[in-house]
């Protein structure tokens, strides 16, 4: 797995002045392989509005983006490619891998499968998973407010499990 | 007048001092990702295929003959309006106007050619 | 008709043809020929100006039976043209030369099966990972040869001193999907290039075959995931008519207003992107708002947003929830309001004229040999809809108003798929007025399908979709085949889109509105 080098000084308190700024300016790359794509697209449209935590764009070059949104299948000959962008993003960078068949291959396990890679980490290191074939916009944002509450380590908009 | 060029002074200093900084602090406080490809070029995710030292499409560099040429006018006309508003007068303006058919007429031409259409 | 013209010629050259019931199977007249003859039965076919829609390839353990299914725009009435090889040798003579759409699906045949076309300049991997050593879709292990490897493997496109190799690849904001194209670039101009496909094949006909019937229907939404009903429709069609069962009236109305719903969101989703690739970010805004409440009302009625599971053999899983009729009135109201924001937004936009209006253009005979259908074909000047002139299920009542252009270019495409909306929302409106009363849903279906095969092809948001299956009286098919509409609109690219400036390509590809995971199956 490919690990990322620490900072050359020990940065104490302004690590946590970093990491909040990273948390609200996450930025996505647009990697959709499949359906759950459209859900993702569906995430950054009007209704549901990606931005309003701070993944303003989606751009798509890994040089510019701080984590991946992987949505789709992951197959035989598109697992060197996830592996490359992957590498090929800036440190820090964080990993997302939306949808069932990200996670663990999805519906398209089956005795005798000769192309599905059984999720994408496999191939890179993953932090958030977001279950569901396609998973509901809303669990894309809950997917996001986890991963900054990964970074900060402050939840920033109760949960439903905080609510009573 | 040294009044002035202590100001271009400063701003120099300034803008060095930025640069400096730009490439400092990430180069201290950054992580660093380890990989093979990290360093590679971007092509969509894939290896680049074939050379990229091929001979060049002639259009492009009349392309950039002419967004040169023109650029390198409207730098020149940066200062001329500066130096416009503080002592202006119809004969400079005339002078202006004759500069600017200088550059008018070259454009003319190169639009007559058809450079601002592709073809193949 | 045409047909009569054809029949003679087919009689001429010696094969035998028989006309066979097309309720049960889904086409007219099947077709038996050497392989030897196919070539000049391909030439006959092209004379009377048939299309080729599908390349199938079914293995009969010691020999392999490939069909060829013509169609004609004028006489829809399918021919099913089959020839068997001996599985230890199987060699056929190509037809690319006459039909290069069906010289695409011969690829495909060739790297799944390890079928030998002879005379085909390109029988390298499309779809499949080159990493693979035997043929997928074999039912025994059949490893792939040294001498078939070298061919798979054997294409190595090749720069010289004045071009250079682009990647459109994999990741990339305009492909819609994971599709990869080299494209050898003189300056702003491509000169050729070079699909792989592949990116997303995730074995959707492998697994049909290890699947039973019910437990491969959720698949079939996975396959154009934009429009997955027309594919669910077809599915769910081809077992009714190859089993023979009559759906209740109610249930042939819900479909067909779910199915409308459905294209009519497909349409706004290829609306938003490709007004995004040209470089405009508000219509996505517009479209997908649109988009929104229209998945809200099937989701009110089916249960997903995306996916659905919705028809089942022999009628629907459950009845029309209550205000479902209601929430539809109100969208159409709203929808035909909402045009008149997409017309003043867009269609008179100068930047979007200049970048559409002239590009891509498809003539009638390019559309023809490559099997171009749907909307692209309609705007090329073709009014070949399969609602109309084979229809099926709810569509036997109600009569969509076939939009038609004649220019072919991009901006023909964008005015016809805006119609659609259109005859989609008049066709709703007449609908909602006529449901019946009824059950939704056949009581009693049969164990299993009858062996045999069956072809069935409906309508989808992107042309027409097909699918064939062959039955051996078991739960599981014994072979399925998707006849995917995007795979015959993308290799009709490859043809026109030599000697275009690369933004012209890019403006092309968006309007031929390409679901991969369509076109890999």
């Amino acid at each position: 797995m490919v690990e990322a080098v620490g900072p050359r000084v020990k940065l104490g308190v302004l690590e946590e002045f970093l990491n909040l700024a990273r948390a609200n300016s996450l930025w996505p790359m647009t990697f959709g392989l499949a359906c759950c794509a459209i859900e993702m697209m569906a995430t950054v449209a009007a209704r549901f509005d990606l931005a309003r935590f701070g993944a303003e764009v989606m751009r798509p070059s890994p040089r510019q983006c701080d984590f991946m949104i992987v949505s789709g299948t992951i197959t035989k000959k598109i697992a060197p490619v996830v592996r490359t962008l992957y590498e090929q993003m800036a440190s820090p960078k964080w990993v997302v891998a939306y949808g069932n068949c990200a996670i663990s291959g999805g519906p398209f396990v089956f005795e005798g499968q000769y192309n599905v890679i059984e999720g994408v980490d496999k191939v890179i290191p993953v932090d958030v998973y977001v279950p569901g074939c396609p998973p509901r916009p809303e669990a894309l944002l809950e997917a996001l407010l986890k991963l900054q509450e990964k970074l900060t380590g402050v939840r920033r908009f109760p949960g439903p499990e905080r609510r009573w | 007048m040294l009044r002035d060029f202590s100001f271009v002074l400063i701003f120099i200093l300034l803008s060095f001092l930025l640069c400096f900084l730009v490439f400092v602090v990430p180069w201290v406080i950054a992580p660093r990702s380890k990989g093979v490809k990290a360093q590679d070029i971007y092509e969509c995710g894939v290896d680049p295929f074939g050379s990229a030292w091929v001979r060049y499409f002639a259009p492009f560099y009349l392309y950039a003959l002419i967004f040169v040429a023109f650029d390198v006018d409207v730098l020149y006309l940066f200062p001329v309006a500066l130096g416009y508003w503080r002592e202006g007068g119809s004969d400079r303006f005339l002078v202006l106007l004759i500069f600017l058919a200088f550059l008018v007429f070259p454009l003319a031409y190169a639009w007559r050619k058809g450079v601002f259409w592709w073809r193949p | 008709m045409v047909a009569e013209g054809l029949l003679r010629d087919l009689d001429a050259i010696g094969c035998v043809v028989e006309e066979v019931p097309y309720e049960r199977k889904g086409y007219w007249f099947d077709v038996k020929a050497q392989k030897e003859k196919l070539p000049e039965l391909a030439g006959a076919f092209d004379q009377h100006g048939y299309f080729v829609e599908e390349v199938v390839c079914v293995d009969w353990r010691e020999e392999l039976e490939l069909l060829y299914h013509f169609n004609h725009w004028d006489d829809p009435r399918r021919f099913s043209v089959r020839t068997r090889v001996k599985a230890t040798d199987p060699e056929v003579p190509s037809i690319w030369n006459i039909y290069p759409g069906a010289g695409w699906h011969e690829r495909e045949i060739h790297e799944f099966f390890g079928v030998k076309f002879k005379g085909h300049p390109n029988l390298s991997y499309l779809f499949l990972h080159p990493d693979i050593d035997f043929y997928p879709l074999r039912k025994d292990f059949v490893p792939v040869t040294e001498e078939d490897k070298r061919v798979l493997l054997g294409r190595f496109p090749e720069g010289d001193e004045e071009s250079f190799w682009l990647n459109m690849g994999p990741q990339h904001p305009s492909t819609h999907g994971v599709l990869r194209l080299l494209l050898k670039m003189k300056g702003e101009f491509i000169e050729d290039m070079e699909p792989v496909l592949g990116y997303m094949h995730r074995m959707q006909e492998k697994m049909a075959e290890e699947r039973s019937y019910s437990q491969y229907y959720p698949n079939t939404a996975r396959m154009d995931y934009v429009a997955p009903l027309a594919f669910s429709l077809c599915y769910v069609l081809a077992l009714e008519r190859c089993c023979g069962i009559e759906v209740p009236e109610r249930a042939q109305f819900i479909r067909l207003i779910a199915m409308e719903l459905n294209r009519i969101a497909s349409h706004l989703l290829w609306l938003g992107t490709y007004l995004l690739d040209l470089g405009a970010a508000t219509p996505y805004f517009f479209a997908f708002d649109d988009r929104e409440q229209i998945l809200d009302i099937l989701e009110g009625l089916t249960g997903s947003r995306l996916t659905y599971c919705y028809y089942r053999i022999g009628g629907v899983y459950e009845d029309l929830n209550e205000g479902f009729l209601e929430a539809v009135d109100r969208f159409i109201q709203r929808m035909k309001r909402r045009l008149k924001d997409y017309d003043e937004l867009v269609t008179g936009n100068a930047i979007f004229l200049g970048r559409t209006k002239g590009i891509g253009v498809i003539p009638k005979e390019v559309a023809r040999r490559y099997g171009v259908t749907g909307p692209n074909l309609r705007a090329s000047g073709v009014a070949f809809d399969i609602r109309v002139c084979e229809p099926y299920d709810g569509y036997r009542f109600l009569k969509p108003k076939v939009a038609l252009r004649e220019e072919g270019d991009s901006f023909a495409r964008y005015l016809v798929r805006l119609d659609e909306i259109r005859a989609s929302l008049s066709l709703l409106e007449e609908a909602i007025s006529k449901v019946p009363e009824g059950p939704y849903r056949v009581e009693k279906l049969p164990k299993r399908p009858p062996v045999g095969d069956v072809f069935f092809a409906t309508e989808g948001a992107r042309g027409e979709v097909g699918v064939y299956i062959v039955s051996d009286g078991s739960d599981k098919p014994y072979r399925l085949k998707w006849r995917s509409p995007s795979f015959s609109n993308f290799v009709s690219f490859t043809e026109i889109g030599k000697g275009m400036l690369i933004a012209d390509a890019v403006a092309t590809l968006g309007s031929l509105d390409l679901v991969v995971p369509e076109m890999d199956r």
